[in-house]
């Protein structure tokens, strides 16, 4: 049995007396890429702002490697290895490009020496090269210097993914990373995702598009209603009847279907 | 240098680094509307030591620094509880707080209370221009630091900033700190260059006028207070030498309806400020690009 | 003790116009949540308006006509009328240059603050247009008011100083009136609280929220007039006095509530008078900033305010 980078167990929490999460258990395998889907509200971007701690939880606990991080508070958990992407983009507008890459870093680069590091002055430093090598290793090389505001929506998604990337996590939550993007970013984003993997990163992503979760996942859980209805294979999701009720009836098109307009995940945003 | 020339040198001099006390805090998306609270301290106590007490003096060297340095203890002692506000309330707290320190020193007798002190020690305007010199060099390296991507990251979206590990409530405490710390150091320069002070000379105009150029010249990069404090110095005095020429007091004093017309003109026009960090891109990739294409 | 009373009486007095231009600021805070700078430059419009047509400050042949129409003794209706037209003009403009601007690209923490850097910027336009054309030294009026004064169990009440005071109370009660149970009312406090839904709900913001300015700048043009009539020495710089004092009542009270305001521009008012007679005039800056700094600290909602205005907004 591979070891869990990711263990939940019994996550559970209410806004003002509605209960948004019950109970949801399941574990992510170390070095394995997983999806987290669920029709709209089902509660999975909640999932990740529970796991990265921008809400505190009622009840239950999250094992990253091993390490009880449930109480840790939320700025620690990016030391931890926990790091993620949002999914409306929130990069620093007011930044360029390799700046916020470098935010990025910042987890691993807080001595007091690190922090006072004159990095906008000396341009070639160690720093800077590694962002602007994890830029290019995602296939955005002419962009660098560039303030973010300015950039297309899927440049700017891409830069936020580089982001989490650079803080070299051990578990790595991507919301809707592929919403947005056309046919070559999707497949420039998969290439992106597979090294990452084949680095020992674990995945957990939350998306709609069902050709981009078979062509990257190994294993899917389902969430509907913040519960959890199912825990397996891409293979086996479309089969599962909790599932096909679920998304039957709703503004979702099964799972079965492969060309997916992003839709508006959950409105619980951070 | 003529005695006018200098004049107008202190007094951008003392306009920047006014500029930059405020500009630490405003990258970090503080706000202080209060600026002058910590400039009429510095000016205070490192006269007081100056001066001497008790028969027992400081030499300028050592009694700048002191002051300054307790000063900035104070601060960032204060800055703990006020900068637990927010917004709104962040700016009333730090206009409260300047009024405060104006109201403890009209009444502590042993500084002139109301009537001011006077200020032994002269320090000239090359020392005032030199100080001035320093502290944006100082400034421009720390925006330069990961402590200035921090600052800049909690002005645009505080929440995320967090999530990557930036520790944000110490980042704007020292952002207020270092910046009152500027400040105090040019009160500091103010009192020993004029020899005289009065907590009129630091009122809360001050404070307004510090925080509006500021925004002026735009907080996202330390190009900003320069212009800002430029802007400040120079336009008015445009207007002050058209006044001498026609004497009305009409144009001495719209050197400031000006001003405040400009602020109202910015804000709609470019918000931002005069200097913006695409700006600031522009030119300088301009520059590198340039530079290549001649290797 | 009869002292003590008295100085209270006195407080409450001053009290009774710092509600007006608390009420101001409240209403533009509530509603459109922003710290409105140019409330102390409407109030010394109107104080300084009253003060020239009352002693002759718009030249020889504005005075005569008024000299004329109204009588020497009457010139103070003049200044009134006069007053109140400068400010609702200086309102719609001032709500043309600021909150239509609010509207943020990145919503980032300095762009909130717009609307309050450019109410700083007129504050000081309207201070130095009229020290450009007035000075700033102390402008001084006979007002035909301040002498007239009675008596109840030998502490004094100033007739005029009564009657501001009793204005005050009526003015704000029927505006809070007016927010309650008028559809005006229900339009404005549907603006506090849900911008975006009143909208939705055929609200015409874009029409009302000049009103607002409007009524703001009418409180603050009453407030200077009555100041004038009372206190006869005004200057340019006495809304940043009189005015900001307000603001440290508005915030006792708490941020965007009417009653609030009331009782925080009473009790401010109250508190300056009783530290200038116990403590000595200048504790007043301690006493009145010192307490905001505290109420900002340790409570900042106030006493009635909602925890919601005001956080990370300007």
């Amino acid at each position: 049995m591979s070891k869990s980078a990711l263990t939940i167990t019994g996550l559970s929490k209410s806004f003002g007396g509605l209960e948004v999460i019950d109970n949801v258990s399941f574990k992510v395998p170390k070095g394995s890429k997983m999806a987290l889907i669920g029709p709209n509200g089902a509660g999975k971007t909640t999932v990740f702002n529970l796991l990265t701690g921008v809400y505190p939880i009622d009840s239950g606990t999250i094992e990253l490697d091993g390490v009880d991080i449930t109480h840790i508070p939320a700025r620690h958990r990016i030391t931890k290895g926990l790091s993620r992407s949002f999914q409306n983009i929130r990069l620093m507008p007011h930044l360029s490009a390799i700046e916020n890459v470098m935010l990025g870093q910042h987890s691993r680069a807080r001595s007091l020496l690190h922090q006072l590091f004159p990095l906008g002055l000396l341009p070639r430093n160690r720093w800077a090269a590694q962002a602007r090598r994890a830029l290019n290793d995602a296939g955005l090389t002419e962009y660098p210097g560039q303030i973010v505001a300015d950039l297309p929506y899927g440049i700017q998604k891409r830069i936020e993914i580089v982001r989490a990337i650079v803080s070299e996590p051990s578990v790595l939550l991507l919301d809707e990373p592929a919403a947005g993007l056309n046919e070559a970013e999707t497949e420039d984003l998969l290439i992106l995702l597979r090294k990452v993997s084949a680095q020992g990163v674990s995945i957990l992503v939350v998306e709609h598009d069902m050709n981009f979760v078979r062509n990257l996942c190994d294993n899917v859980v389902v969430l509907n209603f913040g519960r959890k209805i199912f825990d397996g294979t891409p293979d086996q999701v479309h089969l599962d009847p909790d599932v096909r009720e679920a998304f039957l009836g709703s503004d979702q098109d099964e799972p079965v279907a492969s060309d997916q307009a992003p839709v508006q995940g959950d409105s619980n945003v951070t | 240098m003529s005695g006018e020339l200098e004049g107008l040198l202190v007094i951008l001099s003392l306009n920047t680094i006014y500029a930059y006390g405020v500009f630490l805090a405003a990258t970090s998306g503080q706000l202080n509307l209060g600026a002058a609270g910590f400039v009429t301290l510095g000016a205070y106590a490192s006269a007081y030591f100056t001066n001497g007490f008790d028969g027992f003096g400081f030499s300028l060297a050592l009694g700048i620094p002191i002051a300054v340095i307790i000063v900035g203890i104070l601060a960032f002692l204060v800055s703990f509880p006020i900068l637990r506000t927010r917004g709104v309330y962040m700016v009333l707290a730090t206009y409260a707080l300047a009024e405060v320190v104006a109201g403890v020193i009209i009444n502590t007798e042993a500084v002139g209370g109301a009537a001011g002190m006077p200020v032994d020690i002269f320090v000239p305007y090359y020392f005032v221009v030199a100080s001035a010199v320093l502290v944006s060099l100082i400034c421009f390296y720390l925006m330069s630091t990961r402590f200035g991507l921090a600052m800049r990251s909690i002005h645009d979206d505080e929440n995320v900033a967090i999530l990557f590990g930036v520790n944000a409530r110490m980042v704007r405490v020292w952002a207020f700190t270092l910046g009152a710390i500027i400040l105090a150091f040019g009160g500091a320069l103010y009192g020993h260059h004029y020899s005289y002070i009065e907590t009129q000379s630091f009122n809360v105009l001050l404070s307004i006028y510090i925080l509006l150029y500021v925004l002026l010249g735009g907080t996202q990069t330390a190009w900003g207070p320069i212009v800002g404090a430029l802007f400040f110095t120079f336009v008015p005095e445009l207007f002050r030498f058209l006044g001498g020429v026609t004497g009305e007091r009409w144009i001495e004093e719209g050197r400031f309806v000006a001003f405040g017309l400009l602020i109202v003109l910015v804000m709609v026009f470019r918000p931002e400020g005069v200097i913006t960090r695409t700006m600031v891109e522009k030119v300088f990739s301009r520059k590198s690009r340039e530079q290549e294409a001649a290797e | 003790m009869n002292i003590f009373l008295q100085q209270v009486v006195n407080g409450l007095m001053l009290g009774g116009l710092y509600v007006m231009v608390a009420v101001a600021f409240t209403l533009i805070v509530g509603m459109l949540n922003f710290l409105n700078f140019t409330i102390p430059a409407l109030f010394m419009l109107a104080a300084v308006m009253t003060w020239a047509a009352m002693a002759g400050g718009f030249g020889g042949g504005v005075d005569d006509v008024i000299v004329a129409v109204l009588g020497a003794d009457n010139r103070w209706i003049a200044g009134a009328i006069i007053a109140v037209v400068v400010v609702t003009l200086a309102s719609l403009v001032i709500e043309r240059f600021t909150y239509r601007y609010t509207k943020t690209k990145y919503g980032d923490a300095t762009e909130h603050a717009l609307p309050l850097v450019s109410s700083l910027g007129f504050l000081i336009f309207f201070e130095h247009l009229v020290i450009s054309i007035w000075g700033s030294d102390a402008l001084t009026v006979e007002s035909p008011f301040v002498h007239a004064s009675f008596y109840i169990s030998s502490i004094q009440f100033s007739v005029p100083q009564t009657i501001s005071l009793g204005l005050s109370l009526i003015i704000v009660f029927l505006l809070s009136f007016m927010l309650q149970k008028t559809k005006l009312g229900r339009a404005l406090r549907s603006i506090a609280e849900k911008p975006d839904t009143a909208m939705l709900m055929g609200i015409d913001v874009g029409k009302i929220v000049p009103i607002v300015y409007v009524i703001a700048g009418l409180l603050c043009a009453i407030a200077g007039i009555l100041f004038t009539l009372n206190y006869t020495i005004v200057d340019a710089y006495v809304g940043d006095r009189v005015a900001t004092i307000a603001i440290a009542g508005m915030v006792l009270g708490g941020l965007g509530n009417v009653w609030g305001a009331i009782l925080g521009g009473l009790l401010i008012g109250l508190l300056e008078v009783l530290s200038i007679y116990f403590l000595g005039a200048s504790t007043v800056k301690i006493s009145i900033w010192g307490l905001l700094l505290l109420v900002l600290i340790i409570r900042p909602t106030g006493l009635f305010g909602h925890t919601s205005i005001g956080k990370g907004k300007f």
